[in-house]
């Protein structure tokens, strides 16, 4: 019988071939590469599934010899696939939303009037199947290194689909800033990347990889001698300094602060791209490294500091951004950002489950958010100012509805999914704070922006769905199909119900930790090629060392164990309810008014996005242009000025010193006779002879 | 009573800075041409001065085939100097310039 | 014999391609330079040689009967023909083949007038690449040496752009001057091993210095000679890869050259620089390439900085891909000072690399003059919307350079990378690594804003002609050369694995002599 783990590999490789089709003979496809694309996520999807069962069933699978890419020098760099249940739930949750993303595209690119006007579809497909295939391999992968090539692919086909509108202006722009920006991100990580490589001599993540050797050390101080550490460093510092190069990747991809002004702009590609990159690839891709390699993390304390620090204050800063935005996708844009800064803040306090699970749920809500303002964007003509949209809620009763599940996933209505693992996020982060007061900081950060995204979530419903219509498009809104429904039904269904996954306050309340099935799911850890190994990729072990290794201990809640979360949970629950009933309040009226102009200077502020793309612009055009500039000038002037000097000087000096030469035969003799009389005095003064 | 050599060799200095003076602010080739002859004739006298003060023949040898030299000298010039005014009209010297660099 | 094949091959195809009409001439090169090609494929299929071909433990491949036969004699000193291949030279001698056949065909176009004599120059100059690339005897290696030089100043000079005749001279001088450094470099070489050597042969005198026998010269100890020779063929050499500051007949060089000839002079040209500070600097003289590796380190890491920001600051883009490349060639610098095989083996898995991306790249600028007869970012905009092909084709080479995963330049970079990280003979090698690795955002964001305005946006181009679609001619080369990148980035192994057994040698030499530091 087939296995499950030997197809893994076909999970990458069907919406690659799908992206081969595409290129090559799409554009005499009945769908224009649309439908191979479908087959081949479908396909992935099933595999994907097929592969959780057998994890289930089995036990993970680690293999890190599928391909050996290079083989010299000491040690071999090669690609591999790595199911456990971390990637397996992912390679499900990835697969799943690229398919859903592409039976949505053939709705909103290929039924719509003006992008098939466009055109361009086989190219669209084309960069959608090799997106889902580089993120399924990203997922799947065995080491770093292959992560990091998969993780690049990743942006390259951000940089095609962002820049999907070649022919305007701003997207080709918005697409080189989101490469650009992520490639300084990469930049670290590649550093990282190599780093790791030649400090451990191996990138796997699983069986003896370095997340292994570097907790083992770190816990018992074995092993230094396969541990190759520059100069007289420190170990531990040298990890520390490994763990933040490649953590500067993260933040790039994963748009965190201060690098994340990519991502607003990347809203200038297709709707479903932006719910593809920011539900299930490219954004998440970011924190599902740091899980990926969390055994790594979990033991340096200053790096799960910062992760916890950087998490915390995004999710806050980004909130603040979201509430003042009239674009539907901008709003939507600094939400993902703000969430994905949670998840960061989970992984730096320990909460690998917390991240996860928030992770999950975010994929999905976030995706139905995406692909819900896609269906309000094709019905009415391409708006998207939610300024001119209003009272769709008749006219658009499956989109609204389903709109609304994501609204309150996002904004962390009970029972909703975004409730769940937001409190456990911020739960994790009280525990650990209540004993160290820089993650206590985190922790508030993260509770104030509950606030925020419960206010800008509901702002952007009641302004986009209720009240009346504020434009004759909002008013007339096209008919949706089945393939855009389809998706909507689908996300609506399960932004509701994954919450249900992991509901710690129920089960601290009635003691039953059975129903935390995502928890014991990324506990589970058993081997199906038998090793202990696995041991090293679950969440106790991860939890042990962030405990007793990077020595980050937990604080107990004033309340009973029993009562906390649910106190806590309570707290988040009434901050979130508070932002939602404001925006009612000023908002759900039939003449709602704009409400940033009151704010004034801060308004403005924060509406220029703290003047922070200002800044990032000013540093490429402002100072590294000029020192471009500058470089040329002296280079032009300096090097080759010195270089054409060198034959101006003897061209010159030639030309002066042939004058010398006039022509006239008498001025030669004059030279001859004075020389030969100059001669003459000289040998006498030598000679003595005027003594 | 012979000439003391010294006289010749002043006479010899002379002829020489006459012939030199010539070239130096002449224009016409033809006064060049004497100039030069005049120099080769000075070199002649020297030659011969000091061939009849040491009494060895080899002086004025040389002088001999310094005189048949400056035969040749001068055919070669003076067809120099034909050319010259064919193109120039006149035999100045310091009108062909072109050819120095 | 199949080495002297190939040049015979060659330079009496190029004679050939001389006396022939102008009209057959373009056909008739392409067919006599599959000759070259199907021969280095060959020799690619059946190499079975080992080992570093300076040292004592290589296994030759394909050297021929010929070898050892000595053409002239200097006094102590015999002339000799000595021409073999191994993992280091044998895929450049592959590379030139590739790359000049491919020139070939994408001169069809461009070149309109005294085409029998364009085509027998590349013809002459392939068939001196070839030599430089497999002559082991040091008089007959550098009369290759000069000899590339000749056809290409003339092809620079009778076919370039409006101020071609500048460039060439440039180009003739700068090289020139530099080949009298190395010359009296590696004269010093000599006269240090007077009484030992026997030959001019590259091997000997080699293993000679390996083994202790150099001697001091007049003023210089033994150390002192071989720190001067060192650097005076380093100074030599660095002309031609180039290297900051001697770099700047490049950009000239590119942007007056025809498209064809960019093509040899970035493809093949300049790895002549890299490849012989490669045999003679870091595999004669390892000890004082350690000694100075901070030095070395902090000239590549310059370079790749400092040609990056040029390029950054261009606005034709000839100019900018000449300028990378200034910047690419410092990764090879650096991976050879590593001393590392992952180091030396990336240096050379790099100028590969460099050679097909840099001449993908050049090649596609070509088709895209080709057709609007302008390369300045400001004029044009929006190509993709009427040179699909070409566009997307310069998206995927100009990926290729920045390094993306899966083609060769990630793959070369990476290795350079890993292998001067943890090199143990050069001090603070993490942050030179780090420091150069930094090239990559900044080779990212030219190319990128470069593609931006000039293919992307809404189309304009000031032209009162319909653009039609580039011949099949001018793009297949493309696609021959994305097809190779790809396969090298997918599978290095198909020719690393050649490289690493040619520099496994120079690395532990360099362990050896060098102490390891």
């Amino acid at each position: 019988m087939v296995n499950a783990f030997d197809l893994v590999w076909l999970i990458a490789a069907l919406p690659f071939l799908s992206f081969v089709v595409s290129v090559t003979v799409g554009r005499w496809l009945p769908k224009e590469g649309a439908l191979p694309g479908i087959a081949a996520t479908a396909g992935s999807l099933a595999l994907s599934l097929w592969a959780f069962l057998t994890v289930r069933s089995s036990g993970a699978h680690y293999e890190n010899e599928l391909y050996t890419w290079i083989d010299a020098g000491g040690f071999e760099l090669t690609f591999g696939v790595l199911v456990d249940p971390l990637s397996s739930m992912m390679l499900v949750l990835v697969s799943l939303v690229a398919f859903l993303v592409h039976v949505f595209s053939m709705g909103y690119m290929n039924d719509d009037e003006l992008h098939r006007e466009k055109g361009g579809f086989p190219r669209y497909y084309a960069g959608l199947g090799l997106f889902s295939a580089s993120m399924l391999a990203f997922v799947f992968s065995s080491n770093l290194l292959m992560a990091f090539m998969f993780f690049e692919l990743v942006g390259l086909c951000s940089w095609i689909l962002i820049g999907f509108w070649f022919r305007e202006e701003a997207p080709p722009s918005a697409a080189k800033k989101a490469f650009l920006v992520t490639r300084f991100g990469d930049y670290f990580f590649l550093v990282g990347v190599v780093g790791i490589l030649v400090t451990f001599g191996t990138s796997g993540f699983a069986d003896g990889g370095f997340p292994q050797i570097a907790s083992h050390f770190l816990e018992t101080g074995e092993g230094a001698d396969h541990i190759w550490v520059p100069g007289d460093l420190d170990t531990q510092t040298w990890f520390s300094i490994l763990g933040l190069l490649v953590l500067g990747g993260v933040i790039g991809k994963s748009a965190q602060f201060p690098l994340h002004t990519w991502l607003p702009d990347a809203m200038e590609g297709p709707t479903p791209v932006s719910a593809l990159i920011h539900a299930a690839t490219m954004v998440a891709a970011g924190v599902y490294l740091v899980a990926r390699m969390f055994g790594f993390y979990a033991g340096l304390p200053t790096v799960l500091a910062i992760i916890a620090f950087i998490g915390g204050f995004t999710a806050l800063f980004a909130a603040s951004m979201g509430v003042v935005k009239d674009d539907i996708k901008q709003v939507l844009a600094y939400s993902t950002i703000s969430q994905y800064g949670y998840m960061m803040l989970a992984l730096g306090v320990g909460g690998y489950v917390a991240a996860s699970f928030h992770l999950l749920n975010h994929a999905f809500f976030k995706a139905l958010l995406f692909l819900g303002a896609g269906a309000v964007i094709v019905a009415t003509h391409h708006h998207q100012d939610m300024w001119k949209l209003g009272g769709l809620k008749r006219e658009m009763p499956v989109t609204y509805y389903t709109f609304l599940a994501g609204s309150l996933a996002l904004a962390g209505i009970v029972p909703f999914s975004g409730f769940w693992s937001k409190d456990e996020v911020l739960y994790d982060a009280l525990l650990i704070g209540l004993e160290q007061p820089l993650f206590l900081a985190a922790y508030a950060m993260g509770l104030l922006a509950v606030f925020l995204t419960g206010f800008y979530t509901f702002r952007m419903v009641f302004l986009t769905f209720h009240g009346e219509p504020r434009s004759e498009h909002a008013e007339h809104p096209e008919p949706l199909r089945w393939n855009t429904k389809g998706p909507l039904a689908v996300l609506g269904v399960l932004a509701t119900v994954t919450g249900l996954l992991n509901m710690k306050p129920v089960a601290e309340l009635i003691g039953n930790h059975d129903i935390l099935y995502l928890e014991n799911w990324l506990d589970s850890g058993t081997a199906a090629n038998g090793g202990e190994w696995m041991g090293s990729l679950t969440y106790h072990h991860y939890g042990h060392l962030v405990h007793e290794v990077a020595g980050l201990h937990e604080g107990s809640p004033p309340p009973s164990a029993e009562l906390a979360p649910i106190v806590f949970g309570a707290i988040s629950l009434s901050l979130a309810l508070g932002g939602a009933l404001l925006a009612k309040s000023i908002y759900d009226v039939p003449e709602p008014e704009r409400m940033t102009d009151r704010l004034g200077p801060v308004g403005r502020v924060v509406q220029r996005n703290y003047y922070l793309d200002e800044f990032q612009v000013w540093l490429a055009t402002g100072v590294t242009e000029p020192v471009a500039r500058a470089s040329n000038t002296f280079d032009q002037g300096i090097i080759d000025g010195a270089v054409n000097a060198t034959s101006s000087v003897s061209l010159f000096s030639g030309e002066r010193v042939r004058r010398i030469q006039s022509g006239a035969v008498t001025n030669y003799v004059l030279v001859i006779v004075m020389s030969l009389i100059v001669f003459v005095v000289a040998v006498g003064i030598v000679g003595g002879w005027f003594l | 009573m012979t000439v003391p050599v010294e006289w010749y060799l002043v006479l010899s200095a002379a002829v020489f800075c006459i012939g030199i003076f010539g070239i130096l602010t002449r224009r016409n080739a033809l006064i060049f041409l004497i100039s030069v002859e005049l120099m080769l004739n000075a070199a002649n006298i020297n030659l011969v001065a000091f061939s009849h003060f040491y009494g060895n023949a080899t002086g004025q040898v040389f002088a001999l085939f310094t005189i048949g030299l400056a035969a040749a000298e001068v055919a070669i010039g003076i067809g120099i100097i034909l050319v010259l005014t064919r193109n120039f009209g006149e035999a100045d010297v310091t009108l062909p310039t072109e050819m120095r660099w | 014999m199949i080495i002297e094949a190939l040049l015979a091959v060659t330079l009496l195809g190029g004679i050939a391609v001389l006396l022939a009409p102008d009209r057959l001439a373009g056909k008739l090169a392409f067919g006599i330079s599959l000759g070259p090609l199907l021969g280095g494929l060959w020799m690619f299929w059946q190499f079975d040689g080992s080992g570093n071909l300076m040292f004592d433990s290589a296994a030759k491949s394909f050297e021929s009967s010929l070898s050892g036969t000595t053409l002239l004699s200097m006094g102590p000193w015999d002339v000799q023909w000595l021409a073999a291949v191994d993992g280091i030279s044998l895929p450049l001698v592959v590379l030139s083949t590739i790359l000049t056949t491919l020139a070939i065909v994408s001169a069809w176009t461009p070149i309109d007038e005294r085409q029998s004599q364009f085509y027998a120059l590349v013809l002459f100059m392939e068939a001196a690449l070839i030599g430089v690339f497999t002559a082991l005897d040091f008089f007959v290696w550098f009369v290759f040496w000069e000899g590339v030089l000749v056809p290409m100043v003339l092809l620079i000079g009778v076919w370039g752009g409006p101020r071609r005749k500048y460039a060439a001279i440039k180009f003739l001088v700068y090289t020139n001057v530099a080949s009298a450094v190395l010359f009296v470099g590696f004269l010093g070489l000599l006269a240090g091993l007077d009484g030992t050597i026997t030959s001019f042969a590259l091997p000997e005198i080699s293993q000679a210095i390996h083994a202790g026998e150099l001697q001091g010269v007049g003023p210089f100890s033994p150390e002192e000679l071989a720190t001067v020779s060192f650097f005076a063929m380093f100074a030599g050499f660095a002309v031609k890869v180039p290297i900051v500051p001697v770099h700047t007949w490049l950009p000239d060089a590119h942007v007056e050259a025809p498209t064809p000839v960019s093509v040899l002079l970035a493809g093949v040209l300049l790895k002549m620089g890299t490849y012989a500070l490669l045999r003679f600097n870091f595999t004669m003289l390892p000890e004082v390439a350690m000694a100075n590796a901070e030095l070395i380190a902090a000239i590549a890491v310059i370079s790749i900085l400092y040609g990056a920001m040029l390029a950054l600051a261009q606005r034709d883009l000839k100019r900018i891909v000449a300028y990378s490349s200034v910047s690419s060639m410092g990764y090879v610098i650096l991976g050879l000072v590593a001393f590392t095989v992952y180091g030396v083996g990336g240096a050379t898995f790099q100028m590969l690399s460099h050679g097909l991306i840099s001449g993908l790249l050049f090649m596609t600028v070509g088709v895209i003059y080709n057709t609007t007869h302008t390369r300045m970012v400001g004029d044009m905009s929006g190509l993709a919307d009427r040179m699909p092909v070409a566009s997307w084709v310069f998206v995927a080479g100009a990926f290729g350079y920045m390094g993306l995963p899966l083609m060769s330049g990630f793959a070369a970079e990476l290795f350079v990378f890993i292998g001067a990280f943890g090199a143990e003979g050069l001090q603070y090698s993490p942050i030179f690594t780090a420091l150069g690795m930094f090239g990559i955002v900044i080779v990212a964001g030219y190319l990128l804003s470069a593609m931006q305005k000039s293919l992307f946006g809404p189309f304009r181009l000031e032209t009162d002609y319909e653009i039609g679609r580039a011949p099949f001619h001018d793009v297949a080369p493309l696609f021959v050369l994305l097809g190779l990148i790809v396969l090298l980035g997918v599978a290095p192994d198909v020719v690393f694995d050649m490289v690493e057994s040619a520099t496994q040698p120079i690395v532990d030499a360099a362990a050896e002599n060098g102490g390891g530091a």
